[in-house]
């Protein structure tokens, strides 16, 4: 990994066409300005994890008869409450 | 063709009906090919069913029937590598996940599943918009659909309307 100081103002250009520009820095948080081709998808790393980890779970071991009883009694029990 | 699935046993499906992702799904980069299955007649839950995957499949819904205000904005990238020319076109997926529990049924409105449906090309993309996570419960959302009626029984009779056109 390549390991760059910057100072607020400052930016990395990343190949041909992203720049990464520090913003702001308070206290352990760093504001980032990412200017890249729209092309290139800019996301929290967390996010993505989160969505592989969601979509994982989602293809969890699922009966199809209990989500069949499920889904069913979704809207009854409700009319009932 | 004829596949193997896990829950439903060996169906027969059109291979025109084939969806296919070339950049698979989040944490399943290799599935590129899935089929549609309708859960029950009557109601509006659907497998996303993997061609070449028996064991896997997804819950899906159409979020519009249960997030009565969700609207999202396809990025131009998208909609150019999906060919997508008209917004009839498009198909929207959340995925469903399942808990142990009957109020654990949430959806994912992040990152929906978008399908052309001319040419059953399909992505799962990231939605820019904070107001839309990886888990939004449906059972809530029914509940708090205008008072008594259930955005659920909306749908089945919007749905038998269509049928009687």
């Amino acid at each position: 990994m390549l390991v760059l100081a910057r100072k607020v103002g400052q930016s990395i250009v990343i190949g041909d066409n992203v720049e990464l520009m520090v913003i702001e820095v308070r206290g352990d948080q760093v504001r980032l300005g990412i200017s890249a081709p729209k092309t290139i998808p800019v996301h929290r790393k967390e996010l993505l994890e989160q969505i592989r980890q969601e979509n994982l779970m989602a293809a969890g071991d699922v009966d199809v008869d209990a989500v069949g009883e499920r889904f069913n009694v979704l809207p009854r029990e409700k009319k009932a409450g | 063709m004829k596949i193997d699935t896990t829950r439903f046993g060996a169906i027969e499906i059109d291979d025109n009906s084939i969806l296919h992702t070339p950049s698979g799904l989040f944490g399943f980069d290799d599935q590129t090919k899935f089929c549609l299955i309708q859960h029950r007649p009557d109601t509006n839950f659907r497998w996303l069913q993997s061609v070449e995957k028996p064991s896997l499949a997804f819950v899906v819904i159409d979020p519009a029937d249960y997030f009565t205000n969700y609207e999202i904005e396809i990025p131009d990238v998208h909609i150019e590598a999906l060919g997508i020319d008209k917004s009839e076109d498009v198909i929207v997926l959340a995925i469903v996940t399942v808990g142990k529990r009957s109020d654990e049924i949430t959806a994912n409105l992040v990152a929906p599943v978008i399908v052309n449906s001319r040419t059953l090309l399909g992505m799962q993309i990231i939605i820019q918009d904070e107001r839309y996570g990886v888990k939004h419960r449906l059972i809530e959302n029914v509940i708090s659909q205008d008072g008594e009626r259930s955005t659920v029984e909306k749908c089945q009779v919007r749905s038998s309307a269509v049928r009687a056109d």
